[in-house]
């Protein structure tokens, strides 16, 4: 009798059933013989991390006579997964490690509800408040409560074409502000231009639609999305001014730069050298040494030119966190885990050898490992150059509404550069200051609705005065 | 057979079991969305009307996540983006699918096969391929679309579709054409082939030139197909979600500069999950159903009327 | 004048000319051409896809397809990322290779459209030819429940699977997705064309209802049951956000979501999510060169000529 319905069908069901016995077979088969469940679950959306953390898992293990589960999941999924399952009650990880500007989804409510432990108390008795640099808690604190450990500081460098720079002779020693910075941009781009009106080289790479680049930038000067109280701050005179400035560098007849994009875009703008200067925090000198190896020898660092003369030379792009769930199965366990993770001084020289990571344990930068020169940065040293800039990290606070604040500064930027394109220098400050007004507002009346932040209002945190 | 019902001249015993049958058969179905639908769908009601944090703590707002949603300018924005996307999608797209319809129908060579590969083949991979196909391909001064179409029309080299609120929403059509396409063009593949020839051929003796078959004979056949794809388009351009999403997300949950790429369930996702405010995300879910259910009555009213004059 | 430029105006000019000699052939000429050139369209991206399956990172920065013939090494083009997709991933339940992602979504797309199909026509049957009280007020619920966004669902679906203990498992997959309105409604319209005369006939010659549905109904919609089969599959082969969310065992997951986590936050391996894309291409192509005529004649409302 024929398979009624048909022959593709019938295949499909062979199939079905052949991968079923399969899987139902292999998976017992495959396990390893001493397996059992782990005691802690940790997970992580970075691959590299997760590399990381399962070559170094074995040793912890056999010192605690326990199991240890790495858990690589979509940073998207893991943030739903984890805000649903936070929702209902559900089982989540032992251990998580958030994205920066994420863990604020979790703690807008009142303090008790969070889902993640309250490590403030931990932090001091342990002795960890001494040996970090302090500041880089307040990312990860919400109302003076510290919720996750953070991973890294993630200073900010601006790395470049070291042989189109001399060739075009700039002396970068002479480039410590943003005014001299730019007013040499103006005069590459003009010495470059092709017969088209396209420059062949462009001064800096930063992105047009006012997020991250104009993000760090403010930090620089001094301000954020939010202060330590909670209060909308993007609207700030000193916001209004950054935001001007930068607006002036990305559209104009002033422009001297070029949105690089990421990934392979930013690859070929590198090889190219379609900018001469790049943002880059310790994260993306990793990434450039691994993606664009044709480049060694050709870039050199140097730091962020300041906002005023003797000014700050740096600022934080990034970052990742450890929370630990208050359903953890095993608290001192975990607590042990991640020091030994992220404050290992052992782990950590060989860990910055792979990852380029400087850790926020202050003690850590006088390894060895972080003066090594490195030739594919033309024998500068890399560790020495971020942990030279680490004291000096502006200092982050990260609410709730952070993605939303994000959304809304670039919809001002986006706003104020349109403005700019058609009008020109002539009223732009007004323009901005208002767009900047009419967004923070929006973002004031998103969090006023919160009626759980009312319940507990924000306080001023310990770590900063502001 | 004679015409006279068979179904009195069945014993009784047949007539009852007939009866059974369809509840039966639809019980998998009442089941599944019993559970997966339909009690979902009444604990995201409940929802609209409160705001949470976390298992234990609920707060009655009344209306105020409705309100709210109705005067954000975040959801106009959404809104007016759903809509342009919905008509140029409709606009553009189906009379592509059609006219290539109507080329594959007409040849009868063995190439056919390859091209309908071909003009499928989009829907061959998943949603991330074509979240990171499109970035790369719109990218200034090397993507592979910047390029081409500097160069078969002098502009556009260095023109960022991703990064120009102006433009972010034509990249989204441009991608979505790519997508969906294929998908239309076989529907109406499949209805032209169901087209009677003898009409055809019946018209062309009589002297009708093709623009006038085109109108009177062909359009008419596939009107229910076409019908269907439009409706059906409609309430899948008013959901979509996911190709801007893989395509403009970068870390902050951002969609495009000013939100020239959010979507209304973009604007329902980043409320629920990005803000963590789920009854906000159930409200503006209700609010977007009203309107596709508005919008697809209307629809089928105008195709109803349209039909009833032929 | 480039030779983008050249090219379009030569293929345009070939056609003016052709006109005048024989308008038959002209416009037989005209829509190949014109399908050649929306066929290169859509194939670009694939042609992209396959270079750039082979290339190592350096050359994936450097060229969009391949690079030019002097630069053609084992340096440039060169199996690496399949290494790196095949190599056995360790993981506490053990290495884990790609064969097992591709065994893993081969099972859930196979027993999602299995469990699928037959629903979803048991269903089709009992619209299309049983008549019960309410049956219109059901149809226009079951339209009305496909407008619904499953946004909306996300999170009470998170609380409903994790209550019943599915997390991390196929079946948080497959029983949703079982049966769909839009699956009914396709073989509704199938099954109105089969004539009553055969199913009453078979009624009286004592069949059950099961038994018409299985041995006489569905042989006659087989292509609908192919067409469906394709729709299913591929689009169970690809779905990304619910295996995202609710499968969490690295050995357990289905190849889009392995192939996404390539592309970390971070670090993107183009290269390796490429060959990735490139090898999870394949079942679907198969699938759809092998049921190509079947979809098409499926589709339509009158699968049955009367």
């Amino acid at each position: 009798m024929k398979f009624p319905y048909g022959p593709a069908p019938l295949a499909i069901l062979i199939i079905a059933v052949l991968t079923g016995i399969g899987l139902a077979v292999w998976v017992p088969l495959s396990q390893p013989p001493d397996y059992r469940p782990p005691d802690l679950v940790l997970a992580t959306f970075v691959p590299e991390q997760a590399e990381v953390y399962r070559a170094a898992i074995p040793r912890f293990e056999a010192e605690n006579h326990c199991k240890i589960e790495i858990e690589l999941v979509d940073q998207k999924a893991l943030q739903s997964r984890l805000q649903s399952a936070l929702q209902v009650g559900a089982d989540v990880p032992d251990m998580v490690e958030l994205m920066y500007g994420t863990m604020g989804v979790f703690t807008k409510g009142p303090l008790e509800d969070v889902g993640l432990v309250d490590l403030t108390d931990k932090i001091k008795t342990s002795g960890l408040y001494d040996r970090l640099v302090t500041n880089r808690l307040s990312k990860w604190s919400s109302r003076g409560h510290v919720f996750a450990l953070p991973h890294d500081l993630h200073p900010v460098l601006l790395v470049y074409r070291r042989d189109l720079v001399e060739q075009l002779g700039i002396d970068v020693n002479k480039l410590t502000t943003w005014d001299e910075f730019s007013r040499v941009g103006r005069e590459v781009v003009k010495k470059t231009m092709r017969p088209d009106g396209v420059p062949e080289h462009y001064m800096i790479d930063m992105q047009s639609d006012g997020n991250d680049t104009l993000i760090l930038l403010l930090l620089q000067h001094g301000v954020g999305m939010f202060d330590g109280a909670g209060n909308v701050t993007f609207d700030s005179p000193a916001a209004l001014d950054v935001v001007c400035w930068y607006v002036k560098q990305v559209e104009g007849p002033g422009r001297i730069s070029f949105p690089c994009g990421e990934g392979q875009n930013f690859a070929k703008a590198m090889i190219d050298g379609l900018c001469l200067f790049y943002f880059c925090p310790d994260w993306r000198s990793n990434r450039i040494e691994l993606e664009i190896p044709s480049l060694s020898g050709k870039l050199a660092l140097m730091p962020l030119p300041a906002w005023e003369p003797g000014g700050l030379r740096t600022s934080t792009w990034g970052g990742a966190g450890l929370a630990f769930t208050k359903q953890c199965r095993n608290f001192d366990l975990a607590w042990r885990l991640a020091m030994y993770l992220y404050y290992d001084k052992a782990q950590l020289g060989p860990r910055f050898t792979v990852t380029h990571i400087l850790p926020p344990l202050k003690s850590a930068w006088d390894l060895p490992q972080l003066s090594e020169p490195s030739a594919f940065y033309s024998n500068q040293s890399l560790g020495r150059e971020y942990a030279a800039m680490a004291p000096f990290v502006p200092e982050e606070h990260d609410f709730a509404y952070n993605s939303i604040a994000n959304a809304k500064l670039s919809e001002a930027f986006t706003n104020a550069s349109l403005y700019y394109k058609v009008h020109g220098d002539v009223g732009l400050r007004e323009y901005a200051r208002a767009e900047l007004k009419r967004c923070a507002d929006h973002v004031r009346l998103v969090m006023a609705r919160n009626v759980f932040l009312k319940l507990q209002p924000p306080q001023v945190s310990e770590a900063s005065g502001k | 057979m004679s015409a006279a019902s068979p179904a009195t001249r069945a014993p009784i015993g047949w007539r009852l079991r007939s009866r059974g049958t369809p509840y039966l058969f639809l019980f998998p179905y009442v089941a599944i969305n019993l559970v997966f639908f339909l009690i979902p769908l009444i604990y995201a009601t409940i929802l609209a009307f409160y705001q949470t944090n976390g298992p234990a703590r609920r707060a009655y707002v009344g209306w105020s996540n409705f309100t709210f949603v109705l005067k954000d300018p975040d959801f106009h924005k959404a809104l007016w983006n759903t809509t342009i996307f919905a008509i140029f999608s409709i606009g553009l797209q189906l009379p592509l699918s059609l006219g290539l319809a109507m080329l594959l129908n007409a040849k009868n060579d063995r190439f056919k096969g390859i091209f309908r590969l071909a003009i499928f083949a989009p829907n061959l991979v998943g949603q991330v391929f074509v979240g990171v196909l499109f970035s790369v391909l719109f990218t200034p001064r090397y993507g592979l679309f910047n390029r081409g179409l500097q160069a078969l029309t002098g502009w556009g080299l260095e023109q960022q579709w991703l990064g120009d609120s102006k433009l972010v929403m034509p990249a989204i059509i441009i991608a979505a054409m790519w997508m969906y396409v294929g998908f239309n063009m076989i529907y109406f593949l499949a209805a032209l082939q169901n087209v009677d020839q003898n009409l055809i051929e019946a018209a062309k003796i009589d002297g009708a030139g093709p623009g006038h078959i085109f109108l009177n004979v062909i359009v008419p056949a596939i009107a229910p197909v076409a019908t269907f794809v439009v409706v059906t388009s409609t309430i899948g351009s008013y959901q979509l979600f996911e190709l801007p999403y893989n395509l403009l997300q970068n870390n902050g949950g951002g969609y495009g500069p000013s939100n020239s790429g959010l979507t209304i369930v973009g604007y329902l996702y980043q409320n629920a999950f990005t803000n963590g405010d789920l009854g906000t995300g159930a409200a503006v879910g209700w609010i977007l159903t009203f309107i596709i259910l508005i919008i697809s009555l209307v629809q089928i009213r105008i195709v109803g009327s349209v039909g009833s004059e032929t | 004048m480039n030779s983008l430029q050249i090219f379009v105006l030569v293929l345009a000019a070939i056609f003016v000319l052709l006109l005048p000699f024989s308008p038959r052939i002209a416009f037989k000429y005209g829509r190949f051409a014109l399908l050649l050139l929306v066929g290169t369209v859509m194939l670009m991206p694939f042609a992209w896809l396959i270079c750039s399956a082979f290339k190592t990172t350096d050359a994936m920065s450097q060229y969009s397809f391949l690079p030019p013939l002097s630069e053609i090494s084992a340096k440039t083009i060169n199996l690496g990322n399949f290494r790196t997709l095949l190599a056995p991933q360790p993981t506490v339940q053990g290495p884990v290779t790609f064969w097992r992602y591709v065994t893993n979504s081969l099972f859930l797309a196979s027993a999602l459209t299995m469990v699928s199909l037959f629903f979803s026509s048991l269903g089709g049957y009992a619209l299309a030819k049983h008549r019960f009280a309410g049956r219109n007020l059901f149809m226009i619920y079951m339209l009305a429940s496909m407008t619904i966004p499953g946004v909306v669902l996300l999170a009470p679906n998170f609380a409903v699977i994790w209550r019943l203990g599915w997390m991390d498992s196929y079946k948080a997959l497959i029983v949703p997705g079982a049966v769909g309105a839009f699956g009914i409604f396709l073989f509704r319209q199938a099954m109105l064309g089969v004539p009553n005369e055969l199913i009453e006939a078979a009624r009286i010659d004592g069949c059950s209802e099961f038994r018409i549905y299985l041995q006489l109904i569905m042989p006659l919609v087989r292509p609908m049951s192919g067409a469906f089969c394709l729709i299913s599959f591929m689009g169970a082969w690809n779905a990304f956000l619910a295996p995202n969310i609710f499968l969490q065992t690295q050995s357990k997951l289905t190849l889009p979501v392995v192939l996404n986590q390539y592309m970390g936050t971070y670090v993107q391996q183009y290269g390796v999510f490429l060959a990735g894309t490139l090898l999870a291409m394949i079942p679907p192509a198969i699938l759809f060169f092998s049921l190509q005529k079947e979809f098409i004649s499926g589709l339509t409302s009158g699968a049955v000529k009367q």
